[in-house]
């Protein structure tokens, strides 16, 4: 056990010229195959209804070529700049300051945060982007209670986001509910639905309940488009009010905000007001988590994602420990969802397909599993990245899918793979970081 | 059989049977703990040792039988239920959570057992006081100790439950012979000073057999030979089977 992380790394990865010329001839052949049919030859149907083909084989030894100069490139940069336990390229100094702009990185993005609406305040592009962006972030926090937590792999976390959607948009459209009054309401049921989707899925882990998972996000959305007479089917729900401050509505009318306060009416308050309602929602989403890891049950759930047998003999109830985990994540979720639909006005089946889902998985893992800064950073980097790209629309899930190779090359648990124990002594203080280096025993 | 047998034992298992699938593997094994005893279980590889522990805490449960935990029955309870009566396991293979701090894999043995902040303190300090190393090592990842750290976590981690019986399987399997020392030293000391009743289950019949009080031998998931320590280490077939055998090899 005393050899340094960074030395195990050298030695499992071979790392003469000849290797990576290797691997790189590999993944040539192995480009050669595929894109022979796909693109050495191309078929088409001739005028008189025959097949006519003719061959592209520069472009096809291109497309190797390229192949096989981006497996060395790839390789190259692997070995200079290798996975989270290599650390011989970062010195010790850079680390520190790495670590001393992670520390201070959450709060200067949070005052950020808290000054877009006012830094942008007439730039209502970036306003909206923040409110999507911060609804991800929010999401990613709660599926990051059962993924990243407890380690249950939920595929199907957009039927809560509907489940909470469908909550207010339903509520407000037919008893004149208020946003404040909703709003609860849509987290309860979407926690009630996280516990119904628990119950048969209690025995399952891993792949087996991915799947069913998934299929529970495709069932709700399925039973959203069918269930024409209550939900609209594919028609959505419109005319979803707006959310109020309190009773006093954000509009031209008389009695509105901007009328109260004897300012002139802009469209850009309603905007703002959405910016920090979703900040202040995202924010305790937040401080619940946080709160929650340093009780027993938060406790409980990551322990459940470590070894569930070892759970039960310590006395776990694991039933109730899953069960809790599902319902927590699944009521931010359905309070997202009410969220979003307040701030839509209208909403359709087509919000909640599963790419959401995925999305919002990517999301976490990304950020790295469990890591709250990781999770906003990540839902920050996809949703901004897909949408600073938008010029670029033909390629610019062409770069998200390089970006997500490269990460992964990188940073495998995610970029911010670290995680920060909850309970500490009051005396440990004095025990300096030499003795608790990795691997000393 | 010794002096503590008019009273009713801390722990009774009658008749029991278990299996896996149509294997048996406790073909009817009877075992009394009594309050303050180590008791050591040898045996073979496959012998049902860690079978007849599982099957006290409930999975894989008892086909036919009765265990009986100060005076209650407990067969067929779940096992975390069974956990929070404070019966406290260190399981084979350890089972510490790997990506948890040391300090936090010690929280979870307390946290289902319903202790105050003092009792968990004072758990805390004697777990830490009984294996300094771990002190040492309290804020970092448990997946990160060696194998003899992470035996002290997982016995650690039992006792934070302020456990009433604690059974250990197999503490010194795959761990340097010092190190092992050092574990059955806690062992013993617990028992003497805190007065802690102790099931120990090991291959180890010599260093086993040498800290108990009374013994237990299963073969093929029965009992063939019980009796005090000292009694069963002089047994010329327990030194054939399990100790100048194992040396010879």
């Amino acid at each position: 056990m005393s050899v340094t992380p960074a030395a195990t790394s050298h030695a499992s990865q071979p790392s003469g010229a000849a290797f990576i010329f290797k691997k790189a001839l590999i993944s040539a052949v192995v480009a050669l195959v595929l894109f022979s049919l796909m693109i050495g030859v191309r078929t088409e149907a001739g005028n008189q209804g025959g097949l006519i083909y003719w061959t592209r084989f520069g472009d096809l030894a291109a497309m190797v070529g390229v192949v096989f100069g981006g497996s060395i490139i790839v390789e190259l940069l692997r070995q200079w700049w290798g996975p989270v336990g290599t650390i011989r390229v970062v010195p010790p100094q850079v680390q520190a300051t790495m670590a001393f702009a992670g520390r201070w990185l959450a709060t200067a993005l949070l005052v950020f945060t808290f000054l877009v609406p006012v830094i942008f305040y007439d730039q209502r592009y970036i306003l909206d982007l923040g409110i999507l962006v911060l609804t991800y972030v929010m999401l990613g926090w709660g599926l990051n209670v059962v993924v990243g937590l407890a380690g249950l792999l939920d595929l199907g976390y957009v039927a809560f986001y509907a489940v909470g959607a469908y909550s207010y948009a339903l509520l407000a459209t037919y008893f004149d509910l208020s946003f404040w009054v909703c709003l609860p309401l849509a987290g309860i049921l979407a926690a009630f639905w996280g516990v119904l989707l628990g119950f048969p899925v209690l025995r399952l882990r891993g792949d087996y309940l991915a799947i069913v998972t998934l299929a529970f996000g495709e069932i709700i959305r399925l039973v959203i488009i069918n269930w024409q007479s209550l939900t609209g089917g594919p028609n959505g729900v419109s005319g979803i009010p707006r959310p109020t401050l309190f009773g006093i509505p954000l509009d031209n009318s008389d009695n509105g905000l901007a009328a109260k306060l004897g300012i002139e009416f802009s469209p850009t308050h309603r905007i703002v007001f959405l910016f920090y309602l979703i900040l202040a929602m995202a924010l305790l989403t937040n401080w619940v988590t946080i709160r929650l890891r340093r009780l027993p049950i938060g406790r409980a759930w990551e322990a459940l994602r470590e070894d569930e047998v070892a759970c039960r003999a310590l006395g776990i109830n694991t039933t109730t420990t899953k069960l809790t985990a599902f319902a927590t994540g699944a009521m931010f979720g359905g309070l997202a969802g009410a969220f979003f639909a307040t701030r839509q006005g209208f909403i359709s089946p087509e919000s909640f397909t599963f790419q959401e889902s995925a999305l919002v998985l990517a999301i976490v893992v990304l950020g790295g599993m469990g890591s709250q800064l990781g999770v906003a950073l990540a839902a920050l980097a996809m949703i901004g990245g897909f949408e600073l790209f938008r010029g670029f629309d033909q390629y610019r899930m062409l770069v998200f899918g390089m970006a997500m190779v490269f990460l992964m090359i990188w940073r495998p648990r995610g970029l911010i793979g670290h995680r920060a124990p909850t309970v500490f002594l009051e005396r440990s203080q004095a025990i300096s970081s030499d003795l608790v280096k990795e691997g000393h025993g | 059989m010794s002096a503590a047998q008019a009273t009713t034992p801390l722990l009774a298992v009658r008749g029991l049977r278990a299996a896996y699938g149509k294997i048996e593997a406790l073909k009817g094994v009877d075992v009394e703990i009594n309050a303050g005893e180590i008791v050591a279980l040898i045996g073979a590889n496959g012998a049902g040792k860690s079978t007849l522990m599982m099957t006290i805490f409930g999975k894989p449960r008892a086909r036919a039988g009765k265990i009986e935990f100060d005076g209650r029955d407990i067969t067929g309870e779940p096992t975390h239920e069974i956990a929070r009566m404070r019966i406290a396991q260190s399981p084979e293979g350890r089972r510490i959570f790997p990506r948890m701090s040391v300090a936090e894999n010690l929280q979870m043995g307390a946290d289902a057992t319903e202790s105050s902040e003092a009792e968990r303190e004072a758990g805390l300090e004697r777990v830490l006081a009984l294996f300094p190393r771990l002190k040492e090592r309290i804020a970092q990842r448990g997946g990160t100790l060696s194998g003899g750290e992470q035996q002290m976590l997982a016995i650690g981690r039992a006792l934070m439950s302020r456990p009433r019986l604690l059974m250990l399987d197999e503490p010194s399997l795959g761990l340097a012979p010092l190190i092992a020392k050092q574990i059955f030293e806690a062992i013993r000391t617990l028992n003497r000073q805190d007065g802690l009743t102790v099931l120990i289950v090991e291959q180890n019949a010599n260093h086993a057999l040498k800290l108990a009080h009374r013994g237990y031998v299963m073969v093929n998931g029965l009992i063939t030979l019980a009796g005090t320590g000292a009694e069963l280490l002089q047994r010329p077939e327990i030194r054939a089977a399990y100790l100048e055998g194992g040396r010879r090899s």
